[in-house]
């Protein structure tokens, strides 16, 4: 006889739950071990492109009830994570289509979250692969900003995303030029905007827009974008000595150095020269020329633009 | 006078002792704090959702209360005939509703200071322990005084709130009174839209009565600055003190109406 | 000045939805009530008394005709500070103590410091709530929260009290108790206003009744009045009856009834000597074991005012 068809005899007292409860972990055992086997062969549907339910900001905003803040910080975290995580992927190129769409959605709900423009700026600019290479998604989202808020910094990320990503130094100026002209913004705009004219593309332009990025912003993530820029600036600076170095010992030598053993001792080094995050760098055998190690984080490296024909001289307001 | 204070002492009591409420401001509590694990999510924006999520607790779980013990203590008390014994005694029925929103309104704000004592010691912590470089980048301090005209606005608010649950439960049952109020709230918070309808409309009928629509019912959106206080942005004095008085009136008028309500009505 | 004047009061409520009909609760009720009687209001469930009650309370409002409290109208406030009233089946908050319940009906009678622990504390010995009082009101089982209802409708040393239903809920030392407390106040010279759906409360409390039967007053009156008090008969319980002496019995009795173990129960006519009898029986060898009056109750009028009513209204 089971446990079930003989209980125990009637008694006064409470009756026990013993056999009950000792019936309960194997019954969990059993549904954590039916989720094991099903999670190894089946895997959960995803669908192609990410799924965004609500696309327009104002419909969100309007069903969101006086918690359009507390909204706009979930779609942020929404973002990061999203943004993140296509980073991170291996299994897939990245594809970052919510990316605007999420960051339309923040801002939208909260007109002042400065940080999500800036993100944007930086983010959906950036070159395909490792980014959307998104730049007028980047100027649409900046330029409901301004709208909105008036901000100088808006404005000069706009200038920058002409600079760096669309190269068109003429529509960069113009932009840091508009973002002197806000009151309150830094005196540095002005001769940025100068500069930007006469030597856009000019390495040492990029630099100082990189320089000021670094020093002005107060996030952790816009300052260690800056600091990476900077390095793979200072990495071109260092191979260009390097490769006009070993010009030079080609055209006396008469041929190309082919490896570090031989260039390094003519060039007076002590081992391999490597790059600020501690790649060596590499001489192609054939050409002669000297690059970055494949494994460094630097790559790949901003393309320079050729050098603009001589401007005649604008006077410098 | 007296007597108002003496109904609302009773409703105070009674309400304080319930339990809901407690675990209402639990939850809200238990939010909060966790509030600081959520901010790790966000890419530096640790204090900003902190505030964010703070005054939302404090404002939703606030409505929560307010709807409950606005119908809990006026449909529950009609319905379980308490308010037999208690109108048999010299006290008109005027004094009643008074005393009782009075009562509702104490306990409201006790279980609210509770939620914003909660918040407060949250914000220090975040103070306490941030870096100089992080906290210079602050848009405002962590202990912001703004913050408190948010939770000042919120509970006007929920006065709001509790004045038309105290009305509907003047004459209908708890459940239809605490549907018709979350209603006529959630209404509230679209009442903005129903400005923009005119511009839509053509038929003069439904402009007329869009308008209104938007002058009876009550305009909340107002009592959300919410996203102002959390960025630290000043709102003009001038602004809150139009909305506090909109608020008084508006609740006078609900006062008035539950008490002319009740006045007239027969208890089976 | 009578306590109660009750003058041609109707009520009627509207039923159905979608088109609403008046029904009669109460119609063109009059009566009064003199300052000290204790009044009985009768009547089966649904006749309107608690109805009755309710427009004196000012809960209701009537439909037509007026009451007059201590020679002032209902809902006067200056007359709810001088009387009392326990509702039908109480219920009063779940989480305030008996204690902080009639703490606050005295402080809204207008009793203040000192005063007001001494009557609370002296209204709930009354009415028999010990060290409960401190306890919260939904940990009460139904009698205890009669008690308190009691307690509350006395609070204020009312002059007219006004009871619905006083006994439902409890048991029967509760009963005696609260019948005792109704002739104390009525010995103090309060007038008490009652009404029960049990008789024999009204039988031993009121001095006078009235019976309320489907919204309508039935019967009113002195209670030595409507109840006769005739003779009807006699009830004789007899114990070793020889079947011999049985059916001589017979011949003038009304009936005689088997009990168990042998006992018998008599009935005899108005008309009968129960000293005759009561010697026939001790000659015949049987023993008596009780002899009582048979007289009209308040129960034999209440079923027969009541069924005449209901016959009138049915047409039966």
């Amino acid at each position: 006889m089971t446990a079930l068809e003989n209980p125990a005899p009637p008694t006064a007292a409470r009756p026990s739950v013993a056999r009950l409860l000792a019936v309960l972990p194997l019954l969990l055992a059993a549904a954590v071990g039916l989720q094991v086997v099903r999670d190894r062969d089946r895997r959960p549907f995803e669908p192609p492109a990410g799924m965004l339910w609500f696309r327009s900001g104002e419909a969100v905003s309007r069903m969101a009830l006086g918690y359009e803040a507390i909204l706009a910080d979930i779609y942020w975290m929404r973002a990061v994570v999203y943004y993140g995580g296509q980073r991170l992927m291996t299994t897939a190129p990245p594809n970052y289509d919510l990316l605007y769409s999420l960051l339309d959605l923040v801002t939208t709900l909260d007109p002042r979250f400065n940080i999500a423009y800036r993100f944007g700026a930086i983010f959906l600019a950036e070159a395909y692969p490792s980014g959307p290479g998104r730049p007028d998604q980047a100027i649409a989202l900046l330029e409901r900003g301004i709208e909105r808020t008036g901000r100088w910094e808006y404005m000069h990320d706009i200038g920058f995303v002409y600079y760096w990503w669309l190269r068109d130094y003429p529509k960069a100026a113009e932009w840091f030029q508009r973002a002197s002209e806000v009151s309150g913004s830094p005196a540095w705009l002005q001769p940025l905007a100068a500069t930007t004219l006469a030597a856009g593309g000019d390495r040492r332009t990029s630099r100082q827009i990189w320089e000021r990025m670094l020093t002005d912003s107060d996030t952790a993530w816009l300052k260690s974008n800056a600091e990476f820029r900077l390095m793979q600036l200072d990495a071109m600076d260092v191979l260009d000595r390097l490769n006009a170095l070993a010009q030079r010992y080609a055209d006396r030598e008469g041929r190309v150095a082919q490896s570090w053993q031989t260039l390094g001792p003519a060039l007076g080094l002590r081992g391999v020269p490597v790059d600020p995050t501690g790649v060596p760098f590499v001489i192609n055998p054939t050409t002669g020329r000297i690059s970055l190690g494949s494994e460094s984080r630097l790559l790949p490296l901003p393309d320079e633009p050729p050098p603009p024909p001589a401007l005649p001289a604008r006077p410098v307001p | 006078m007296r007597t108002i204070a003496l109904v609302a002492g009773a409703v105070f009591k009674e309400s304080v002792r319930d339990r809901v409420p407690y675990s209402m401001v639990a939850f809200a509590v238990l939010l909060i704090a966790a509030s600081y694990l959520i901010s790790q999510l966000t890419a530096g924006q640790d204090l900003k959702i902190i505030k964010d999520l703070g005054l939302a607790a404090i404002s939703w779980f606030g409505l929560l209360i307010a709807i409950f013990i606005g119908i809990g203590l006026v449909s529950k008390e009609v319905e379980r005939r308490s308010v037999f014994a208690l109108l048999s005694k010299p006290l008109t029925r005027g004094q009643f509703i008074l005393g009782k929103y009075a009562g509702l309104v104490f306990t409201l704000v006790v279980n609210l200071s509770a939620m914003t004592v909660a918040f407060a010691v949250v914000l220090a912590y975040m103070d306490a322990v941030a870096l100089p470089e992080v906290r210079a980048g602050w848009p405002a301090p962590a202990l912001d005084p703004r913050l408190l005209t948010g939770v000042l606005l919120t509970v006007a608010e929920l006065m709001i709130v509790t004045a038309l649950a105290l009305f509907f439960s003047t004459f209908s049952s708890p459940l239809l009174s605490a549907l018709l109020t979350f209603g006529l709230w959630v209404a509230g918070h679209f009442n903005q839209d129903l400005r923009n309808f005119e511009a839509v409309l053509d038929v003069p009928v439904m402009v007329w009565l869009a308008r209104g629509l938007y002058y009876l019912l009550p305009n909340l959106a107002p009592f959300n600055v919410r996203a102002e206080v959390a960025h630290g942005v000043d709102v003009p004095t001038g602004d809150v003190l139009l909305t506090l008085a909109y608020a008084a009136v508006y609740i006078a008028v609900l006062l008035v109406a539950s008490i002319a309500v009740f006045r007239r009505r027969d208890f089976k | 000045m009578p306590a109660i004047e009750i003058e041609e009061l109707s009520k009627d409520f509207l039923t159905g939805f979608w088109r609403p009909r008046p029904y009669r609760a109460l119609d063109r009720l009059t009566l009064s009530v003199d300052e000290g009687e204790v009044f009985g209001f009768l009547g089966p469930n649904g006749a309107g008394k608690s109805t009755t009650l309710k427009l004196l309370m000012q809960l209701l409002y009537p439909t037509s005709g007026s009451a007059r409290i201590l020679g002032r109208p209902v809902g006067d406030l200056a007359v709810k500070q001088r009387i009392g009233f326990l509702p039908e089946n109480p219920y009063f908050y779940d989480h305030l103590t008996a204690e902080e319940l009639l703490t606050y009906f005295a402080r809204l009678f207008g009793l203040r410091g000192a005063e007001v622990a001494a009557r609370v504390g002296r209204v709930l010995d009354d009415v028999g709530l010990g060290a409960e009082r401190r306890l919260r009101l939904r940990q009460y089982s139904k009698g205890m929260i009669q008690r308190v209802g009691l307690a509350q409708a006395l609070l204020n040393e009312p002059d007219v009290v006004f009871l619905d239903e006083p006994m439902s809920g409890l048991d029967p030392l509760g009963r005696r108790h609260v019948r005792q407390l109704m002739l104390r106040l009525r010995d103090r010279g309060a007038t008490v206003f009652f009404s029960s759906h049990i008789l024999s409360d009204a039988e031993s409390l009121c001095s006078r009744v009235g019976i309320l039967a489907q919204g309508r007053l039935v019967a009113s009156g002195r209670l030595s009045e409507i109840l006769a008090f005739e003779l009807r008969g006699w009830d004789v319980v007899v114990a070793h009856l020889s079947d011999e002496l049985r059916a001589r019995l017979a011949a003038h009795a009304r009936t005689i009834t088997a009990l168990s173990h042998g006992r018998y129960t008599i009935e005899l006519p108005p008309e009968a000597s129960p000293e005759a009898f009561l010697r026939e029986l001790a000659d015949g060898g049987a023993q008596v074991v009780s002899l009582n009056p048979l007289r009209e109750t308040l129960e034999d009028y209440f079923v027969q005012s009541v069924g005449a009513a209901t016959a009138r209204e049915t047409g039966l």
